[in-house]
């Protein structure tokens, strides 16, 4: 029983983060209204930026999100900027183009740092109840990514959320009443991408870093993001953690490769099962 | 959107006619077999990458996951001659069978969807096959070698391997007569009702056409070419991995084509050649070689969003009309 409870702990845990990430996707759908298929490999770079701050002595999670959700912001800043608005408008150029970003970063991280699984040690465990272990990185990026998921959440009800809210709805009138639309859209994918990255760096002790384990998390994000709207974030945070412990407990139980087999296979249903419920989910009215 | 316009009435014909006689030449020149071997691949991928421009550019589906049926041809050759004992030809037929019926199955599966989920979808279809296969092992019938993943299977010919020289010019061969097939099937009523889908489907509904099978024949054509070249494939290297089915490749095809001009056809299939020979010739890595491919397609996207044919077009059109404001956009 225990390995079991074990995994589910487990499971819940890194669902938090994926949540994260998913929040991001889905802020990017809704404001720049493009589907992201970079997502990943920022991810991607949270963890190798955690590896590298582990390998040099930094251990401490808290310091591996702030490099992270830096590093990224930039990067994404630069995306979002000079190639995803630019061709906003051709989701052709969009899907390759991103695809394209990130299969260059798999690329590079390969020569940067080997196609080999890189592991961060887990650490000491914290406590242990009935056989199940809390690691002290597991309960940080627990709370770290509820903690964000939550300030996110917060933060696109108050204030602050109205000018992303009104680009969603409705670009024209926000550049009329005197947005910068341009401005918030490549400020808002740097910001996602830096969630994503922070997402990366938290789950970085729990996964094999290699160049494509970004895969798995975009494929996850992108079921969320498609199946629950960006509405409700609490949805999509019950989702990400539901599919978190999926792919958890399908590592466990048959192969880890069957959890990225077994979320193609959900993303596939669900595209297939719910073609004209998409409609809304995409960028509208290009098509 | 007519994409293939600029090629359609143009001086194409007579360049591609010269580029040809020197494709002919270049073996009788003297070529060394390292060389040889690179343009005989090259004339392959640029059948494959013809063939993803056929539904991802003229119909307009934008296919992330065109590895699946190029996997599927080299895989069947490679299984039923090694694993089954079939003679090559017979194994090629099937192959070419099974190509087509994954296209089937994936056009009917993306048919009703839209857009950016074309592309999501047909990039998970691609994903799990890969995924699939790279955790199939097959045991060798004499031997009990363990085949299969990374390592792949052989593919048995059975007969005397053709000369590098005999592969060139077969190749080259089944090159012209693709591109020539892929255009006259562009160009035919088949190929307008596939263009009139990608520029709007509901235009092409409302005067009758029937979206849905028009979408997955677009499928099944382009996967029987791509099929056609991973039968070539598997017979010239001999081997098919597991690699044949990676998204590395399914993007290839896509940058091929975005940076020849998605939808001419010509230009896939001629950019396809030409990047494939100087990055393969010129010996830099894969990792390397890949790198290189998503920078180039990167740069062609940001600068020719609407497509390098499009954005050309529609350049030269507003240089012409001075056509205020709409310019460059769709």
């Amino acid at each position: 029983m225990s390995p079991l409870a074990q995994v589910l702990v487990d499971g819940i845990f890194t669902g938090a983060s994926y949540a994260l990430m998913a929040a991001g996707l889905a802020l990017i759908l809704g404001v720049v209204k493009v589907v992201n298929l970079s997502h990943g490999a920022f991810f991607t770079l949270g963890a190798y930026v955690a590896y590298v701050l582990e390998a040099n002595g930094v251990d401490h999670p808290v310091a591996a999100v702030v490099m992270a959700a830096a590093i990224a912001f930039a990067f994404g800043v630069f995306l979002g900027k000079s190639f995803i608005n630019p061709v906003r408008s051709h989701p052709f150029s969009v899907a390759v183009g991103s695809l394209g970003f990130a299969i260059l970063f798999e690329q590079a991280a390969q020569m940067l740092w080997g196609p080999h699984p890189l592991s961060i040690d887990l650490g000491a465990p914290l406590a242990t109840l009935h056989g199940v272990t809390l690691r002290r990185w597991g309960v940080i990026s627990f709370l770290l990514s509820l903690g964000l998921a939550g300030g996110l959440s917060l933060l696109l009800s108050g204030p602050w959320g109205l000018p992303l809210k009104l680009i969603a709805e409705d670009e024209e009138i926000a550049g009329s009443v005197g947005m910068d639309v341009e401005k918030i859209r490549y400020l808002t994918f740097g910001a996602a991408s830096a969630v994503a990255a922070v997402a990366g760096a938290l789950l970085a002790p729990a996964m094999a870093i290699t160049p494509t384990m970004g895969r798995v998390p975009l494929i996850l994000s992108l079921i969320v993001v498609i199946a629950s709207g960006m509405e409700k974030v609490w949805n999509l945070f019950f989702l990400a953690v539901g599919l978190g412990l999926l792919s958890n407990v399908s590592a466990y139980l048959l192969a880890p490769s069957w959890s990225y087999v077994l979320l193609l296979a959900v993303i596939c249903l669900l595209l297939v099962l719910r073609p004209s419920g998409l409609a809304t989910a995409g960028p509208g009215r290009d098509y | 959107m007519k994409k293939s316009e600029p090629f359609r009435h143009g001086k194409f014909p007579g360049v591609l006619a010269a580029g040809a006689g020197v494709l002919l030449l270049l073996p009788l020149a003297g070529l060394d077999a390292f060389l040889l071997n690179v343009l005989t691949l090259g004339f392959l991928v640029a059948v494959y990458t013809g063939s993803w421009d056929i539904v991802g550019g003229v119909a307009g589906q934008v296919s992330l996951g065109h590895a699946l049926f190029f996997g599927t041809a080299t895989y069947a050759c490679a299984l039923l001659t090694s694993l089954a004992g079939c003679p090559f030809p017979l194994a090629a037929v099937a192959a070419l069978l099974l190509a087509t019926a994954a296209g089937a199955a994936v056009g009917t599966l993306s048919a009703p969807l839209k857009g950016p989920f074309v592309a999501l979808l047909t990039l998970a279809l691609g994903e799990a096959a890969h995924e699939f296969i790279l955790g199939q092992t097959f045991f060798s019938p004499q031997g009990g070698y363990s085949w299969g993943g990374e390592g792949g299977i052989p593919v048995l010919l059975r007969v005397q391997p053709l000369s590098p020289w005999t592969a060139y010019y077969a190749a080259l061969a089944f090159l012209v007569l693709s591109t020539w097939l892929m255009l006259r099937i562009a160009r035919s009523e088949e190929g307008l009702i596939w263009t009139a889908l990608s520029g709007s489907e509901l235009s092409a509904r409302a005067s009758g056409v029937d979206v849905l099978r028009y979408k997955r024949r677009a499928f099944m054509f382009a996967a029987a070419l791509a099929g056609a070249a991973g039968v070539g494939f598997a017979a010239f290297v001999g081997r098919a991995t597991a690699d044949d089915f990676s998204l590395e490749l399914s993007f290839q095809a896509a940058t091929f084509a975005a940076v020849g001009g998605r939808g001419t056809i010509v230009g896939p299939v001629l950019s396809a050649l030409v990047l494939h020979s100087l990055l393969q010739g010129t010996g830099i890595p894969p990792a390397g070689r890949v790198l290189l491919y998503a920078l180039a397609l990167l740069l062609t996207l940001r600068f020719f969003p609407g497509g390098v044919a499009g954005t050309l077009r529609d350049r030269v059109r507003s240089r012409r009309m001075v056509a205020p404001g709409k310019e460059g956009n769709r």
